[in-house]
């Protein structure tokens, strides 16, 4: 009976991975934004697009540090340049935000 | 999957939700940053960060641009 009860646990669990978001999707449903500071804000909160979010932040930060020590920059440098990148890069209709911190539509 | 189905009905409501009719601006928004970097070392991360944009789309979405 125990037995039946994790099968049916982890036959519950299965969907949820299934459904996880991709961010284009996050981003094109308004969720996350491009920030100029290199990193996703969460532009609307919801618990997906926010764990999203931070695994991807906590990746891009990795990432940049691994370029900052090449070129002997600080982290800061290489996100922000990053994040202009990115901005610049976004399509029409998705979130971006202002350096004075406001989101705007694209 | 009554879950999604919620989901997809708050969504539908939402996408049917009275909207602030936002003009679109004439221009395209640019935002500069002013990053100070040696130009060099700035051509070399630029070059960087292309490859990683690329390399890994996943971070950082729109992989069919």
């Amino acid at each position: 009976m125990k037995k039946r009860l994790w099968i049916m646990a982890a036959a519950l669990m299965l969907p949820l991975a299934a459904w996880a978001m991709s961010l284009d999707e996050a981003k094109s449903q308004g969720l996350l934004g491009e920030q100029p500071n290199g990193f996703l804000g969460v532009v609307k909160a919801t618990p997906e697009a926010v764990a999203l979010a931070q695994d991807i932040n906590q990746k891009r930060r990795e990432a940049y540090l691994k370029i900052a020590q090449k070129n002997g920059i600080s982290l800061e440098q290489v996100a922000a340049l990053a994040g202009q990148k990115a901005i610049e890069r976004t399509p029409k209709g998705q979130y971006v935000k202002t350096p004075e911190g406001q989101w705007l539509q694209k | 999957m009554k879950l999604v189905l919620a989901g997809v009905a708050v969504l539908g409501l939402s996408a049917c939700s009275p909207r602030v009719a936002l003009e679109a601006p004439k221009e395209p928004i640019t935002i500069n940053l002013n990053v100070k970097i040696e130009h060099e070392i700035r051509v070399k991360v630029d070059k960087d960060l292309d490859a990683l944009f690329q390399d890994q789309s996943e971070l950082f979405g729109g992989s069919s641009q």
